[in-house]
């Protein structure tokens, strides 16, 4: 056997990946998220993350968000098979919009020990304009929302802060077009 | 309440069956689909087929919706029952042959507790179903059935499942008339009715300006319906553009006619695999770009402009991109496309492509499917050229089982009719052809059914003879035997350096004394002496018969493009030596 593999290697298809946002309008029924999952890892599809709720009482529909990672022709793909499922109205990836707008909510618990490692997480979170849902002691909690990649920069800066312990939450990109 | 309105889940069940006007469905009973088989015992409009294994209720379900263009229909139980229809489940889905499943459950208040016969029947069926359904309620159990039967012939067909607890069969409520539902549209996906016009005029533009057209068509055209082919035959007649079809598109387009390449692909032609390749407009017609057609992707008619119709929007751009593509069904295309042909007046007859005829005659000179008959040993090949030309007089549907009797099958056997060949194409399901038979002898009680086998498909659901003994379908098995999975075989010599692993089939039963013991009746060729008259007596025999032709043991399927290689280097012949460098490439393949 030859050393190199006949697969196209990973690392060339995730050069040309890119992150999409899936925004797909489904019947809220028993099953429909095993459905979009089963889909996904099936037909070997990354779900980088995950969102689901009802969104229309009356009508019964909910809203699936889903954050994937894919070339082009793959992202198409993806949303050609979703619309074939049964319970889905729609599937749209945000990007294809002429304007869409996207958020996420990340809860993040920081415990700190010294009086230095509070007064930088107090200004990391005051340029990031995070809201605090707790605080005593050692420990605050803050509540964030943005785009995801406004979330990422606020947990990288923490990490620049030696010595606390940060535990957190994240919603998952959610968008819609506008 | 008004107990007179109101109807237990098993009599819905029958009763939303009849008014989709199903006469035939094809079960296995057990504990828990006991209520509906008390329903169906007293009737009278449904004929219940008892197979012998669930397997063979799937399989025949699909034979009967392949060979009738109507929905195929099966019942078993939960558990075992179900898992045993998974892989006919499957099959269905790739080959896209509407079926509805109904599966019996355990009660609804054992769901989820390990009950005995418990599965998760719609987990498991999740990925090779269409759709699926657990019917918790029976208040939606009518309109739950008719949705199913839209949603499996709607659009590209497939299997529907609807998994119904035993206690939803015993409760009561009232029975809705399809009329009466109104179903939504996006849960149906029938696809569009309006013909794109564009396309329709770029198509034909592109036909006028192109040198080297080729149509390639797939079995979308057969789901179409008749009226598809007849649309594309007249087509085809008006441009005299040559047609090859896939392995599924077998008789879309009459194989005798002048215009065919036959089928193309792995075992295709050797003139339409190179049409393929060298073509500068390609018009494929409900074909997929499945890799058993296309070989080396990087390498696929690599000068072409590609139309591609088909009714799955995902099967657009997912394996080869095209230029230009339309949803909308088939014979409305094709329709559209003739219409606008006539009343524009478009003539082709400037148009005879004669160099490119010319071309491809110089490589059907090649004769890609010569073999030599010597004048003892059966080849395969002779075999089912024989059992064409004995049976092609007659009004014949052929199933077959998966290997190279298929392939053998499909490269010899001529169909001029749509619907008439059924095969197992996507999955690939040894086991599926007598099964099959058995479903489309019951749709066509009057017709020749021939399932072409080898011995050890054949063994893989051998049971059913038992089947079709007890409701008397004289379908006839024809085995090609060679004693080995000869596809297997042939993949192992010319790839693992013909070492033959397991692909032996040692203590092979008799297969004439087995016919006998099944009440069927078994006949023999053993060399070339024997075979018109074993296949005559197995045609005049009005019984199921078992046909033991011993071929040719070493025999391979040719031509072929071995896995990684492209339509320009198709191997003609075991003289033909593949290039090294894509053996090591296709190997790991499949």
């Amino acid at each position: 056997m030859s050393s190199s593999s006949v697969y196209p290697t990973p690392i060339n298809a995730f050069k040309q990946s890119k992150r999409s946002v899936l925004s797909v309008i489904v019947d809220n029924e028993p099953g429909i998220l095993a459905r979009i999952v089963g889909l996904f890892s099936g037909r070997g599809y990354n779900i980088e993350a995950l969102n689901v709720t009802v969104v229309d009482v009356k009508k019964n529909l909910s809203r699936i968000t889903i954050e994937t990672l894919g070339e082009e022709k793959v992202i198409s793909q993806i949303i050609a098979q979703l619309e074939k499922l049964v319970p889905v109205h729609s599937a749209t990836n945000l990007a294809n919009l002429s304007e869409s707008y996207e958020a996420e909510i990340c809860l993040v618990k920081i415990e700190f020990e010294n009086e230095e490692q509070d007064q930088k997480i107090l200004n990391f979170a005051d340029i990031y304009r995070s809201r605090t849902v707790q605080k005593r002691q050692n420990i605050v909690v803050y509540e964030i929302s943005g785009t995801s990649e406004r979330i990422n920069k606020f947990l990288d800066d923490l990490d620049t802060i030696g010595g606390i312990k940060v535990e957190l939450v994240r919603s998952g990109p959610i968008g819609l077009g506008i | 309440m008004n107990n007179e309105n109101e109807f237990t889940g098993a009599d819905i069940l029958l009763k939303a069956l009849k008014e989709q006007e199903v006469d035939t469905i094809f079960g296995y009973p057990g504990g828990a689909v006991l209520p509906i088989y008390d329903a169906i015992f007293g009737q009278n409009f449904l004929k219940h087929v008892l197979v012998r294994q669930e397997a063979g209720a799937v399989h025949a379900a699909e034979g009967y919706a392949r060979s009738s263009g109507k929905v195929g229909v099966l019942l078993v139980t939960s558990g075992p029952g179900v898992t045993n229809v998974v892989t006919g489940l499957t099959d269905a889905l790739m080959d896209s042959i509407p079926i509805v499943c109904i599966t019996g459950q355990v009660p609804s208040h054992l769901i989820g507790t390990d009950a005995f016969q418990e599965c998760d029947t719609t987990g498991i069926t999740r990925p090779c179903t269409k759709h699926n359904y657990l019917v918790k309620d029976v208040s939606k159990l009518s309109e739950t059935i008719h949705e199913a039967f839209k949603i499996a012939s709607s659009g590209r067909p497939g299997p529907v499942l609807i998994d119904i607890p035993k206690d939803v069969q015993f409760a009561k409520s009232k029975y809705i008339s399809k009329k009466d539902i109104s179903f939504r549209e996006h849960r149906i996906k029938a696809g569009s009715k309006n013909v794109d016009k564009n396309f329709v005029e770029e198509l034909v533009n592109h036909i006028k300006k192109s040198e080297r057209p080729i149509f390639y068509v797939g079995g979308g055209c057969l789901n179409s319906g008749h009226q598809a082919s007849q649309e594309l035959i007249k087509l085809v007649n008006k441009t005299n553009i040559p047609i090859t079809t896939t392995l599924h598109g077998l008789g879309c387009f009459p194989g005798e006619d002048k215009s065919s390449l036959g089928m193309l692909g792995m075992h295709g032609n050797y003139e339409a695999n190179l049409a393929m390749n060298k073509c500068d407009l390609m018009i494929n017609v409900g074909a997929r770009f499945d890799d058993r057609v296309t070989g080396r992707l990087d390498a696929f008619s690599p000068d072409s402009i590609k139309f591609h119709i088909d009714i799955d929007q995902s099967s657009i751009n997912k394996n080869v991109k095209v230029n230009f593509h339309t949803n909308t069904d088939i014979t409305l295309t094709l329709k559209e496309i003739n219409s606008f042909i006539d009343s524009n007046n478009i003539d082709f007859s400037d148009k005879d492509y004669s160099n490119w005829w010319g071309q491809i005659n110089e490589w059907r000179k090649k004769e890609c499917l010569h073999y030599e008959q010597g004048d003892e040993v059966i080849k395969p090949q002779h075999a089912i050229s024989r059992l064409y030309e004995l049976t092609k007089q007659k009004d014949t549907f052929v199933t077959t089982e998966v290997g190279q009797h298929q392939m053998w099958a499909a490269q010899y056997y001529k169909f001029s009719k749509p619907n008439r060949w059924i095969t197992s194409g996507g999955l690939g399901t040894m086991g599926f052809g007598m099964p099959a038979a058995v479903g489309a002898q019951m749709a066509n009680p009057d017709s020749l059914v021939i399932d072409i086998a080898g011995e050890a498909s054949f063994l893989m659901n051998i049971q059913e003879i038992a089947t079709a003994v007890q409701y008397k379908l004289p379908i006839k098995i024809f085995i090609l035997n060679n004693e080995y999975m000869g596809m297997v075989r042939q993949w192992q010599e010319l790839l693992h350096g013909s070492r033959y692993s397991e692909s032996y089939v040692d203590a092979l039963p008799d297969f004439k004394k087995l016919a006998e013991s099944f009440n069927a009746v078994g006949v023999r060729a053993k060399d070339i002496s024997e075979l018109d008259d074993t296949i005559n007596e197995m045609i005049s025999i009005d019984r199921p018969v078992i046909a033991d032709i011993w071929v040719d043991k070493k025999e391979n399927c040719f031509p072929m493009i071995p896995s990684g290689a492209a339509h320009h280097e198709m191997l003609l012949s075991k003289y033909d030596k593949e290039n090294p460098e894509n053996q090591e490439k296709g190997k790991v393949l499949v």
